[in-house]
């Protein structure tokens, strides 16, 4: 009963996995993961001597990082805001008009923010109200990193408010009750009862996030990013597709990704144990 | 909700202050989509000429013509649905007969094996060597690859296990006491009252399957067997998939709202099914607090 399904760990996880095995080697397609040359560490030395691998890790890092920071409270805040509406069928529209770019294909997304901000786009049709001249956003350094926040928010704050809901409606409603009683206005309610009971879920949320930071989304990088825009939007995950599956250096990318994955591990590892602790990690 | 006590001024101001904020949060949500649909039934003067915002200029319904009439990406758009349907079943069918035998104690692997799940969890494959696997076993430009890589997840395994591990014994010993083996108990008395968690699932694999693009573009090269987001994707970056466009052509199109109308034709069938996936994917996404 078990076997098809051990079988897909064992084909698409477990082979890959042992795979990793190529980044200390001299990787030829003929004689396979195990019978290539071994080379010991030649590839991590080369990686850390070349200065590309510098900036594609940073880009990582501060896309992650600021995504983290930047991303984060959105959902919470608009959670307490819809709680507090107490219009239903409002409230609904708003949910369904917030939730639904969660189902949308990185391509579309990135489509139609390449169609807003492009030269006749809605971006620099407003630009043209106030008298400026248009210009390219998209193959803009300096845009970039904002484009990528706003569309993460964009695709995800709305669908990350279903678990603070959810987490909303456990509250105990004679809190509420009482605090009303002891003449706590709505405000005194958000800061003395709701908040402070979110809390466990924020940390916890918050600990799984910081875990998964280099998890940047290969679809939304690799469909945002152009060749004007690789000295900050660049990231290990496009470059490893680039090099590596493109140009075929797989033993050298494999050893990137490798690195990706033990930093990835470390984090995943940490903070599930420490979200564990406040309430319940993924295992 | 105690409602007995009067809102005072500030709470009224807030309640207004708080539903307007919303609603413009929605609108600009929204904004992006509106804009194309607009984009997608004007003509190519108005669009030539920044005059569509809000709503469509000069209205045709030439651009969606031409859309509807490509065969190539009705073809993509079958792919797509096809590999969607069939991926979510098998999905949750091999999902499934490994979280059962997963959630009895008396399989003496189990341990192991969900220690071994969990392993791939948090320690992911590089990439290349992930790419090497697939294509050794024959994967590539296969259009079984759309399926193949996403039967399981072992974050899916580990909430069906978690719902197993909750069904009540008593039917199960009943069951058995009958003589009906564990594929029977599974398939006859298990599965059948387990609609609510396998519709959540089947969302989150269908999504996936649906809007997949990064194992396509690593395993497929030929463009027949392009599923519909490798598709829009070309139609949005390689002016080459769309007709070139002469100047005295008579056609009412230009490439902007031809790649409106691309776009729109991938979303239309995901907001058609959302109103009816609404109350499944509330319950998915609550599922993510349930330890595995």
């Amino acid at each position: 009963m078990a076997i098809p399904g051990v079988l897909y760990f064992l084909v698409f996880k477990y082979i890959p996995l042992t795979g990793s095995v190529i980044a200390f080697q001299d990787y030829s397609v003929f004689k396979g993961f195990w019978a290539s040359d071994w080379v010991g560490f030649k590839h991590f030395e080369k990686l850390w001597a070349y200065p590309g691998f510098h900036r594609i890790f940073w880009n990582t890092i501060i896309l992650g990082g600021l995504r983290l920071i930047l991303t984060f409270p959105i959902p919470i805040l608009l959670a307490l805001m819809l709680n507090e509406l107490r219009i239903a069928y409002l409230k609904k529209s708003i949910q369904t008009a917030l939730y639904i770019p969660h189902f949308f294909s990185w391509v579309i997304i990135a489509g139609i923010t390449f169609d807003l901000l492009g030269y006749h786009g809605l971006f620099n049709q407003v630009r043209g109200w106030f008298g400026y001249e248009p210009i390219l956003v998209m193959q803009m350094e300096d845009y970039f990193r904002p484009v990528y926040i706003l569309t993460s928010i964009w695709k995800e704050a709305g669908f990350g408010t279903i678990i603070y809901l959810a987490a909303i409606t456990g509250i105990d409603p004679s809190l509420y009750e009482s605090a009303t009683m002891d003449g706590a206005s709505r405000f005194a309610q958000i800061r003395y009862v709701t908040v402070p009971l979110l809390l466990p879920t924020i940390l916890t949320l918050f600990l799984l996030d910081i875990g998964s930071f280099l998890d940047l989304g290969f679809d939304q990088i690799y469909n945002l990013l152009t060749p004007m825009t690789y000295r900050v939007g660049d990231v290990i995950d496009t470059y490893v597709y680039r090099t590596g599956i493109q140009q075929a250096q797989y033993s050298f990318t494999t050893a990137v990704g490798l690195f990706q994955s033990v930093i990835g591990f470390v984090l995943v590892y940490v903070f599930n144990r420490s979200a564990r602790r406040t309430e319940g990690g993924l295992w | 909700m105690v409602k007995a006590r009067h809102r005072t001024f500030g709470e009224k101001l807030f309640g207004l202050v708080n539903a307007s904020a919303l609603c413009l949060f929605a609108l600009a949500a929204l904004l992006p989509l509106i804009v194309s649909v607009s984009t997608s039934l004007s003509s190519k003067l108005a669009v030539d000429t920044n005059q569509v915002f809000l709503w469509p200029v000069q209205f045709t319904f030439d651009s969606w013509k031409y859309i509807v009439f490509r065969p190539d990406l009705w073809r993509s758009f079958g792919l797509t649905l096809a590999s969607t349907l069939i991926g979510t079943a098998l999905a949750l069918l091999v999902t499934a007969l490994l979280a059962y035998p997963l959630s009895k104690k008396e399989f003496k692997l189990g341990g192991v094996i969900m220690a071994a799940v969990i392993v791939t969890m948090i320690f992911k494959a590089p990439i290349v060597p992930y790419f090497l696997t697939v294509r050794e076993i024959g994967l590539f430009n296969n259009p079984l690859v759309l399926v193949l890589p996403h039967i399981v997840s072992a974050y899916c395994l580990a909430i069906m296990r978690t719902f197993f591990k909750q069904f009540p014994h008593e039917l199960e010993e009943a069951a058995k006491m009958d003589g009906c083996g564990y594929f029977r108990i599974l398939f006859r008395i298990i599965l059948p009252s387990s609609t609510a968690v396998l519709a959540t699932l089947g969302l989150l694999y269908g999504v996936v399957i649906w809007n997949q693009y990064q194992t396509p573009l690593l395993f497929l090269q030929d463009q027949s067997l392009f599923p519909l987001q490798m598709k829009i994707k070309q139609f949005i970056v390689d002016g080459n998939e769309l007709p070139i466009l002469a100047a005295k052509a008579v056609v009412n199109y230009n490439e902007r709202t031809l790649r409106a109308a691309t776009v729109i034709f991938a979303i239309v069938p995901v907001v058609l099914v959302y109103p009816y996936l609404q109350k499944y994917f509330v319950k998915g996404a609550m599922l993510g607090s349930v330890k595995g």
